[in-house]
């Protein structure tokens, strides 16, 4: 199997890039009614899977759930998670032969033997649905031409994909068609159906492409996501202890620092997570940030052409077919740092400390969110995708070091990002080696001890102006805005 | 850690203030050793917040409080809710793509047991010992309550302050919770925070009557005309409530009355580990009020679940609801626009930014947080219920500032908003005290009268009958 993108000519290959749009929402007004009576197969009984195929049975669907023989047999946890949950299960076998679609919920790892497997069973004219196009876009994975392939992405964990459904609403979501595989023309029909089933048209659906959705979530999970909060985290425990901190609470500050910071930028973008330190603090973060931002554009550059050429995946393929070697010692090798190993104070740190004392965090996730959403955009890729998978996932990555710091995420995040986050670790250690002997404890530890809080004028207008004008921040408002508008009336 | 002795508590002239919206004001009280005091007041009195100020909660402004006893073991509303957030967290089905049951009941009791002679005893009584290899969130809310108090009790506290203490328990456990409570009342500081008059316990020897965040009154229990005066003092005549009119031209599609609003028929709920229930039948018709009963843990919600559609096993079983059979292509909100529901559940999932008059509007949509623009006739009847539940000053708070109590009152409220085919309390009054719950009784009995509406009523006080309601099933 080959590259699929680097099959394309050059013309269509910035035409797919460029593919993402906020869909009106007077689109979805027919609902699920395309597959309404039609049969709905599932495989993977994780999180996402599950989640989804709940929320499609509640919106009139029919759904069942394709397990491994073996799985069945031995009544696993994903058998378990079936029945109790009321579904029909049974072997491929049984019951992909009866789909009209076919859900493709299992880690992107297995996608090629999963689709190697169930497109032989499958009924002509059916439809094989994706949440990550990996597969087709990186492994060229070539589907047999009668078959429809399509790709519905909530861009929220499973459990949050429920519980906004429950409650009468949806998670933000991008859909796409796989243009080489929509012989009957039927492929947006199918997606946009799917999309209400989860209750996503609700909160908002994104027209993308299998490329803008691949080649965005590749670059800004290895590098904002999940390389600069790892990079950030271990640079900046290793600075605070090197200059007296107590260990304990640079490693508190830091595993729920990201978080704490990161819930601002939620809310409100750059401008409001910069808002929140004192003026003296922001001016310093600003010019923390621009620096970083010239040190570390060369590796987002370098992250990105490596994407786009192919050769990120296909380093990471060798290396499965290396039996992950080089993932599995990285993943041994982040467990053993010291900010691992630290034990955490008890000491409370006040919501507000977190920024006060994490100067050069706030810095880091400025620098690191408007490179990645500059490079992508540079490459091709929209606005609104590159908003999604820089700013938009960055408090949901947060989310994860706080609950289990950086082992556990690596180990649970997909592995396609885990392998990502290490080519980016490897490079930006010693690419800020240089810049850290500069660090003191005003910007990471202790904060800054200032006279008075005041600042120049002329200099603060100029660096709010800078901030506030970054594209990502207007592109965040309007996607925030749509949200907001849905989500909040009155 | 052995417990310290506890040695008084008194406040002088104590101003606390807990949020901008909330202060206790002026509080004189002296607790003793050897005392037991039940606070009581009206939901948004202050009663939680006296406990809680005891422990150290909130900012003293003015005056003084002396004796904070930092080490209690609290058992209530939020620290169940406070359990349940943390289960929320710990939940890592997201990132390792496995879904988890929770934590096991034995972690959870291990986690905080500084008694094992203790727990040993404690867990034959709450009839924990089939639970303890279940996780946290297969747990019914009474049994959740029954583990709550189990930890407390085992962590050694120098005071224990239990925020109503039967709230959620079925009738057998009340007396077991209350002989518990009688004992270690012997040797541990105990404070009790009760919501209606007919629980206070005989053991109690203190009563502090709060209202509006002062402490209005203290009377000791063997003063008997002074007992009478204040249970005439929470005593409400509610004759003159009147339910505000459905939404013309916003009704649900019309049943056919010749079905039965509910049919259910050889139904199970089964997990692989445990039958809940097996050859059920319930057929409801329209117009037919029931009262459901069955201790902790038998199924109750369960069963409920099956008819609002909550429970996802109600694909693989025979349910007709609406004039739909269960599983033919109906979505979810087919089914819940004929229902108004309230449950503890429906109170812990009720947890997004939305101000009280839009919690009432929510109803008209079967949402949690409202997600479309009300009309103005939905706008003028939320508001009618809210002069009807005194709230009309507070609109547009926060509905996460309100006491639970008066949560629960708004989430009613909810329920009954569009006058739905089919009622569901389950359990309404849980964390009510005696005034409101009168209320929401009041309420009730006169949607039973009306013709529109169907209930169903979970409830473990026989006291609270409803007039109307006729039918009865056990689980």
């Amino acid at each position: 199997m080959a590259n699929y993108f680097n099959t394309l000519p050059l013309r269509e290959q910035l035409a797919q890039l460029g593919k993402c749009e906020f869909m009106d929402p007077a689109e979805f007004t027919d609902g699920v009614s395309y597959l309404a009576g039609k049969k709905l197969v599932v495989i993977g009984c994780g999180s996402q899977g599950l989640n989804q195929g709940l929320n499609l049975r509640d919106s009139g669907l029919d759904v069942s759930y394709a397990l491994r023989e073996a799985a069945i047999k031995e009544q696993r946890q994903s058998w378990k998670n079936a029945t109790e949950n009321g579904f029909t299960v049974g072997t491929p076998e049984e019951l992909i032969p009866e789909a009209d679609l076919v859900l493709n919920l299992t880690p992107d790892k297995q996608h090629s033997g999963v689709v190697a497997g169930v497109v032989p069973l499958m009924k002509k004219n059916a439809c094989l649905a994706y949440s990550h196009g990996f597969n087709i876009v990186e492994e060229g994975m070539q589907v047999r031409p009668d078959i429809t392939v399509i790709m519905v992405a909530p861009k929220c964990p499973g459990t949050e994909v429920r519980e906004e459904y429950k409650r009468g609403f949806g998670v933000p979501t991008l859909i796409a068609v796989h243009e080489d595989n929509d012989p009957h023309g039927e492929g947006l029909a199918i997606a946009k159906a799917y999309a209400a089933g989860t209750g996503g048209h609700k909160a908002g659906v994104l027209m993308s492409s299998f490329i803008a959705e691949v080649k965005s979530d590749l670059m800004g999970e290895q590098t904002i996501l999940c390389g600069m909060l790892q990079t950030g985290s271990l640079l900046c425990f290793d600075k605070m202890v090197e200059k007296g901190i107590e260990p304990g609470y640079a490693a508190k500050l830091v595993q729920f620092g990201w978080e704490t910071i990161t819930e601002a930028l939620k809310h409100g973008g750059i401008t409001n997570m910069m808002d929140r330190l004192s003026n003296p603090a922001k001016l310093k973060a600003f010019d923390l940030a621009e620096e970083l931002k010239v040190i570390m554009r060369p590796l987002y550059n370098k992250h990105m052409d490596d994407i786009m050429a192919g050769r990120f995946s296909s380093g990471m393929m060798e290396d499965w077919a290396n039996d992950d070697a080089k993932l599995l010692a990285w993943r041994k090798e982040t467990g053993e740092t010291p900010f691992e190993k630290a034990q955490n104070t008890n000491q409370d740190i006040a919501e507000q400390e977190y920024f006060d004392h994490g100067i050069l965090m706030v810095a880091m996730v400025r620098a690191g969110v408007e490179l990645a959403f500059e490079t992508m955009t540079a490459a091709g890729i929209k606005e609104e995708s590159a908003y999604y998978e820089s700013l938009h996932e960055t408090p949901l990555i947060a989310n994860t070091i706080a609950r289990k710091k950086l082992y556990e995420m690596n180990a649970t995040i997909s592995d396609t990002a885990e392998y990502g986050c290490y080519l980016y670790n490897h490079a930006c250690l010693p690419l800020l080696s240089d810049f850290m002997t500069r660090i003191d404890t005003d910007v990471i530890g202790r904060g800054m001890e200032v006279p008075d809080n005041g600042v120049d004028n002329q200099q603060l207008i100029e660096v709010n102006a800078t901030i506030r004008s970054h594209p990502v921040e207007g592109i965040g408002q309007t996607l925030r805005g749509y949200m907001s508008a849905m989500k909040r009336i009155n | 850690m052995n417990s310290t002795p506890f040695k008084g508590t008194v406040f002088k002239d104590a101003c606390i203030r807990f949020n901008e919206s909330f202060a206790l004001l002026a509080i004189n009280w002296t607790l003793e050793p050897g005392q037991v005091w039940a606070i009581m007041g009206t939901s948004g009195s202050g009663k939680s917040a006296l406990a809680a100020a005891l422990t150290g909660a909130g900012e003293i402004i003015s005056g003084s409080l002396d004796g904070i006893v930092a080490n209690a073991g609290m058992v209530s509303l939020e620290s169940q809710a406070e359990l349940i957030e943390r289960e929320r967290l710990r939940d890592d089905s997201d990132i390792t793509d496995k879904v988890s049951p929770g934590t096991p009941v034995s972690d959870m009791l291990d986690e905080v047991c500084k008694n094992h002679e203790l727990l040993a005893k404690l867990i034959p009584l709450f009839r924990l010992d089939g639970l303890l290899d279940r996780g946290f969130r297969k747990l019914s809310s009474g049994e959740t309550r029954k583990l709550l108090f189990t930890r407390a009790l085992i962590s050694q506290p120098d005071m224990l302050i239990v925020d109503g203490p039967f709230e959620g328990l079925d009738a057998q456990t009340v007396p077991l919770v209350n002989d518990i409570l009688r004992q270690l009342a012997k040797t541990t500081p105990l404070l009790l925070v009760i919501n209606r008059f007919d629980e206070l316990p005989d053991f109690v020897t203190h009563i502090a009557l709060m209202e509006k965040g002062r402490l209005k009154t203290t009377v000791e229990t063997c003063d008997k005309p002074a007992m009478d005066l204040m249970s005439q003092l929470l005593h409400l005549k509610t004759t003159q409530l009147k339910i505000p009119d459905a939404c013309p031209g916003d009704t649900s599609p019309p049943l056919n009355p010749d079905n039965p609003l509910v049919n259910i028929r050889d139904a199970s709920v089964r997990y692989t580990d445990n039958l809940v229930f097996e050859h059920l039948d319930w057929r409801i018709e329209a117009g037919q009020h029931w009262q459901l009963t069955g201790p902790n843990g038998s199924g109750k919600t369960s069963l409920l679940n099956l008819i609002t559609g909550d429970h996802p096993q109600c694909y693989n079983n025979d349910i007709f609801v609406f004039g739909y059979q269960r599983g033919n292509g109906e979505s979810i909100w087919d089914i819940k626009q004929h229902i108004g529901y309230v449950s503890s559940a429906l109170h812990w999932d009720y947890r997004v930014s939305i101000n009280c008059k839009n919690v009432i509007i929510s109803g008209f949509y079967d949402s949690i947080g409202l997600y479309a623009r009300a009309t103005d006739l939905q706008q003028e009847i939320a508001a009618k219920w809210l002069r009807v539940l005194g709230f009309q000053e507070r609109a547009t708070q926060a509905f996460n500032q309100f006491s639970y109590g008066d949560q629960r009152l708004l989430l009613i409220a909810r329920a009954m908003v569009k006058h739905p085919n089919l009622l569901i309390l389950d359990e309404p009054c849980f964390g009510l005290d005696d005034i409101n719950r009168q209320l929401v009784l009041a309420l009730i009995e006169k949607i039973c009268a009306g013709s529109e509406t169907t209930v169903i009523y979970v409830n473990h006080h026989a006291e609270d009958r409803i007039e109307g309601i006729n039918n009865y099933i056990t689980l």
